[in-house]
């Protein structure tokens, strides 16, 4: 048997090329995955103690208060205090703005306490001065000696920039650096991590001088803090890691598919070798046993390939990321032995398995086989009654249970009915498939003539194959069109929200009354869909100091190009809404307050909101009292679709800065939210992709191995009247037929699951939410895969119109 | 006169090159007349295939002429070929003749679909009534290849060569995986093409009892014609 084996696997490795490419790309998506989260991991993890370097406790997450108190108090005492924290500011540059949401953190007072490596340049000296991360300064083209302002309208800092520094940690990286008497302003909008404090050089004694200022302090040693922040990092890298490997898993179930189909057609056009060897005598044993270690032997191959391939892309990736772009901050990339026997050990498993049923139809060959006429070509049985009156309760069940967990908006309830679904469809597949490509083939008669026909005809012959092959696709695409229409009925919801939140794309607000041409300055500038001048005055707020007052101008929601997205809070006229960040302080919602303007006063009651600007919002009766002449005091504007925020926002700037005006930019939050969306969407079709692409390989094997099949057919029609470019656009017309059912199939299932899990779990959280179809996303889909189609049908329809009549005809 | 149906001079063909060349045919000159029956004998391996798959121009000589329906073959690329062969001729396998996804009917309608007839051509329509009725098979129009018996498959074949009225129907082997029976049934209606729808059959067999239909018989030996024998 080892010279049929040896044969066997010399003549038909090139038929299980595609097999095997699916396996390897399996494989390879493991160990890249692995190769990546170690770079990650080890790029978050280098250097994360330094920040700490010298200190004798931290306060894990202390408020910025507390914080701040805890600085003032370590300075008094003789002891050093520095917070790893952030502020968002704008950060500008000659009125052009760099970045809206700029980090901006402390570069500790004390030169032997500074973390962060000088580049370029010095440290400050002095309130003024900053330094800014190497790799922000070259997004942005800062240099030594620029001139930036930080923050925007009142509470904007003007700074020379002394140096250029870089971080050794990614978890304390910032973009600018302030001393803590520059950075201090905008305690009310910091983000602390963590505080270093370091006195006599004792835990005990650091942490009674903590308790001192802020009593329920939560301070621990550094070294069981940085081994916190490392444990964070590695769960933090973990989980995504396993998200990562979930799409693996995916994938490699679309492989088992691919591979198991390949087999299942391999071993029925050997059929008569096999039969021929029990014939002459091989047992039923050593027939198997051939046939496995034949699967074995593919298996091996594909996941040595597999980690040999991995090994070389996942680090191939990690040097061109590292080299490409530093500031993403990899590190090395250390795929633990463990990872590659794994990865191997799946490719091998998965192999093994999808080989295992195939296999065993091996065995029921009976010597007789080989002596019937070659049957290889003959339109296969119909699929039994039991599995389609199986398929069709198991759908019945699913589609109920997904009704369930509508009613009920319960996560479990839906995985099972989406599961359920599925199967069912899957179960359903060799007579829902051929069923569907019948029909779609009258289309492509039409389309075609006869090459449509014969094309359906080829792709419905076969039903158990066509399913199969289909079930492959259809796994990848229900998923993507699950995500897409979920992504998109999600943003609809959020950008609802957002219409609340942020009803202003751009507020400018000025600290003294704007003069009057400033509205159509503004108004003029590209990308500004309109602007309105907003009526107010300077104000004085007891408790809270100089805030202006505004009041919505009429029409701003409705006019002929409405600035505001939503709606503003509605003021009664003995109420004034406060921006919440100014609020908590002294002054609280509920409060009454003294609201005066020059001479004349108000005592309103304080509601909490935002979304305008650094103004306070009062009803048009209300400033009406307090000023008569109120005039110009903010501007308001709306964007037009696909503005550049920052762009616009520099612009506006441009404008606003010479006036004393600050700018709120609520379309950057905006787009910040969409950003994120477009990230998370990409990325999961993106994983999911390598799945579709596995699946496609799949369609051009099953075609590949088909044309092998119908070598005679081919030549039989070359010989009735079919011309070479026939011949290939029928086998591509078979191949885009099977692409885009199965992805119709997908689609629709994809909708449904989209659906119910929109109507299950979003709707009940989100008000307004409701389910949209991304119909552009969607027909892209269909048209993505009827290409792909096409493509996977180039090398089996060359192949196939190579045949010259007379020598398929001769193959007898 | 009789008119020539095909006619070959100085046709050779040979396969491979080096130690494996194989000289199919040593050239071969064939007048082959219209409205008739010919067959062509000869031992395996003797090129009876090679012939006709030259003759039909499924296959490119090594050199010589080849005419066919006064159309010499030399020099037509490989669309021209196969829109002649479409237009001109008609063909019978020994087996394999049929597309199994599609029924008798649909097989025998291929040409012509393929043609870009409309097959409701009152004559093509008259054609497949009269070829149909003649074979027999209009019982079976609706069945596929895997339900039908090897002869009834052999009949649709015929049906399928025969309904666009091509200036030559080649059959190699027709009869070869056929019972004695059943063979002489499908070699009866090829006769009775020729005699009641005029028309021209070429028939390669190895068999004598099949020549016997024959209105001629050619025998190839080595590549060669050995004689020519009419009926
Ligand atoms: N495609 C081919 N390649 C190489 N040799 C061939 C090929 N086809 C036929 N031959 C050789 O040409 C000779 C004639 O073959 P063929 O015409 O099939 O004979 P017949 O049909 O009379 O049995 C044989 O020796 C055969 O081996
Ligand atoms: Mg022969």
């Amino acid at each position: 048997m080892r010279t049929v084996l040896l044969a066997s696997l010399r003549t038909h490795t090139r038929r299980y090329g595609a097999a095997l490419l699916a396996i390897v790309v399996g494989v390879v998506f493991i160990v890249v995955t692995a190769a990546l989260s170690s770079s990650v991991r080890n790029g978050l993890s280098a250097g994360i103690g330094e920040p700490y370097a010298g200190a004798d406790a931290v306060v894990d997450d202390p408020s910025p208060e507390d914080a701040a108190r805890l600085i003032d108090a370590a300075a008094k005492s003789g002891a050093d205090a520095w917070m790893i924290g952030w502020t968002t500011q704008q950060v500008a540059r000659d009125g052009k703005v760099l970045d809206s949401s700029a980090d901006v953190g402390q570069v500790p007072d004390r030169p032997e306490r500074r973390w962060q490596k000088l580049v370029d340049g010095r440290f400050p000296s002095g309130p003024g001065e900053a330094v800014v991360d190497v790799n922000a300064a070259k997004v942005g083209e800062i240099g030594v000696g620029d001139h930036l302002r930080v923050g925007t309208g009142t509470g904007a800092l003007d700074v020379t920039v002394t140096g250029l520094v870089d971080s050794p940690s990614t978890y304390s990286v910032a973009s600018v650096y302030l001393l803590w008497s520059d950075l201090a302003r905008w305690t009310d909008r910091l983000y602390v991590t963590s505080l270093a404090w370091s006195g006599s050089g004792d835990l005990a004694a650091a942490r009674g001088a903590i308790d001192d200022v802020v009593p329920d302090a939560d301070t621990v040693a550094v070294d069981a803090y940085v081994q916190k922040l490392q444990k964070d990092v590695n769960n933090g890298v973990d989980v995504i890691a396993i998200v990562v490997l979930l799409f693996a898993a995916i994938a490699l179930l679309v492989a088992v598919l691919v591979i198991n189909n390949t087999f299942a057609i391999l071993f029925a056009q050997r059929a008569r070798d096999f039969a021929l060897l029990r014939c002459v005598g091989a047992t039923r044993r050593q027939v198997v046993r051939s046939v496995r270690l034949e699967s074995l032997a593919l298996g091996v191959l594909a996941a040595v390939t597999g980690v040999l391939g991995g090994l070389g892309l996942g680090h191939g990736l990690v040097a061109l990321v590292r080299h490409q772009w530093p500031s993403a901050r990899l590190g090395p990339a250390e795929v633990a032995p463990v990872w590659l026997i794994a990865a191997a050990a799946v490719g091998l498993g998965v192999t093994l398995v999808a080989a295992w049923l195939p296999t065993r139809r091996v065995v029921r060959v009976s010597p007789l086989a080989a002596l019937r006429p070659d049957d290889s070509t003959r339109v296969s049985t119909r699929t039994g009654r039991v599995r389609v009156v199986v398929g069709l309760a198991v759908v019945a069940l699913g589609l109920a249970a997904l009704a369930a967990a509508v009613a009920a908006s319960s996560p479990p309830v839906l995985v099972v009915g989406g599961a359920g679904t599925f199967v069912g469809v899957l179960l359903l597949g060799p007579v829902l498939v051929p069923g569907l490509i019948r029909t779609a083939g009258r289309l492509a008669h039409r389309a075609l003539g006869p090459v449509g026909r014969l094309a359906a005809g080829n792709a419905v012959r076969n039903p158990r194959r066509t399913a199969a092959t289909a079930a492959s696709l259809l796994i990848g695409v229900t998923l993507t069109t699950a995500v897409l229409t979920g992504m998109a009925s999600s943003r609809t919801a959020l950008s609802a929200e957002m219409d609340e939140q942020y009803p202003v794309d751009l507020a400018v607000t000025g600290t003294a009354t704007l003069p009057p041409d400033v509205v159509t300055r503004l108004g003029a500038i590209d990308g500004v869909d309109g602007a309105v001048s907003v009526p107010g005055a300077p104000a004085e707020i007891a408790g809270l100091g100089k805030v202006p007052v505004v009041a919505e101008p009429s029409g701003a929601a409705t006019g002929v190009r409405p600035v505001l997205h939503g709606d503003l809070p509605s003021v009664g006229s003995r109420q004034v809404v406060v921006p919440w960040d100014l609020l908590g302080d002294g002054v609280e919602p509920g409060d009454r307050v003294v609201v005066t303007v020059g001479d004349r006063s108000a005592r309103l009651r304080v509601v909490g909101g935002e979304g305008w600007g650094e103004a306070a919002l009062v009803s048009t009766s209300t400033l009406h009292r307090l000023a008569p002449g109120a005039a110009t005091q903010a501007v308001w504007l709306r964007a037009a679709d696909g503005a550049d925020p920052q762009d616009l926002a520099g612009s506006v700037e441009a404008i606003g800065s010479p006036v004393g005006a600050g700018l709120q930019n609520g379309l950057a939050r905006r787009s910040y939210v969409d950003v994120q969306l477009d990230v998370v969407t990409g990325g999961v079709v993106g994983l999911l992709g390598i799945a579709v692409v596995i699946a496609l390989v799949g369609i051009a094997n099953t075609l590949g191995l088909s044309v092998l099949e119908r070598g005679r057919e081919h030549a039989l029609l070359r010989a009735l009247g079919l011309t070479r470019r026939q011949v290939r656009r029928m086998l591509a017309a078979e191949a885009v037929l099977l692409a885009v059912v199965a992805t119709l199939v997908g689609t629709t299932l994809g909708v449904l699951f989209a659906w119910a899990g929109v109507r299950a779990l979003v709707e009940p959280a989100v008000d307004g939410a409701h389910v949209v179809l991304p119909w552009g996303q969607l027909a892209l889909v269909v048209a993505t895969s009827a290409l792909a189609g096409l493509l996977a049908a180039v090398v089996p329809s060359r192949r196939a119109a190579k045949v010259t009549p007379a020598a398929g005809l001769a193959l007898e | 006169m009789t008119d020539l149906a095909a006619s070959t001079r100085g046709l050779t063909k040979s396969y491979g090159h080096g130690d494996t060349l194989v000289h199919a045919l040593r050239g071969v000159d064939l007048d082959l007349p219209a409205g008739r029956f010919t067959a062509i004998m000869g031992p395996s391996g003797s090129g009876k295939s090679t012939l006709m798959h030259c003759l039909a121009g499924l296959d490119q000589p090594t050199s010589g002429s080849v005419t066919v329906a006064g159309r010499e073959l030399a020099g037509l690329d490989d669309d021209a070929l196969t829109r002649f062969r479409r237009d001109h001729l008609g063909f019978v396998f020994q087996a394999f003749n049929l597309l199994p996804m599609l029924t008798a009917a649909q097989n025998i309608w291929l040409p012509t679909e393929l043609a870009g007839r409309d097959r409701r051509e009152p004559a093509l329509a008259a054609r497949f009534e009269q070829v149909v009725d003649t074979l027999g098979i209009s019982s079976r129009l609706t069945h596929r290849p895997a339900e039908m018996s090897g002869g009834q498959q052999q009949r649709v074949a015929i049906a399928r060569a025969l309904v666009t009225a091509p200036a030559i129907v080649f059959a190699d082997e027709p009869t070869g995986n056929l019972d004695s029976t059943t063979s002489a049934e499908v070699l009866a209606f090829l006769r009775r093409s020729v005699r009641e729808l005029g028309q021209t059959v070429v028939m390669v067999t190895h068999e004598t009892e099949a020549a016997r239909y024959a209105d001629d018989v050619i025998v190839l030996t080595d590549g060669q014609i050995a004689s020519r024998v009419a009926a």
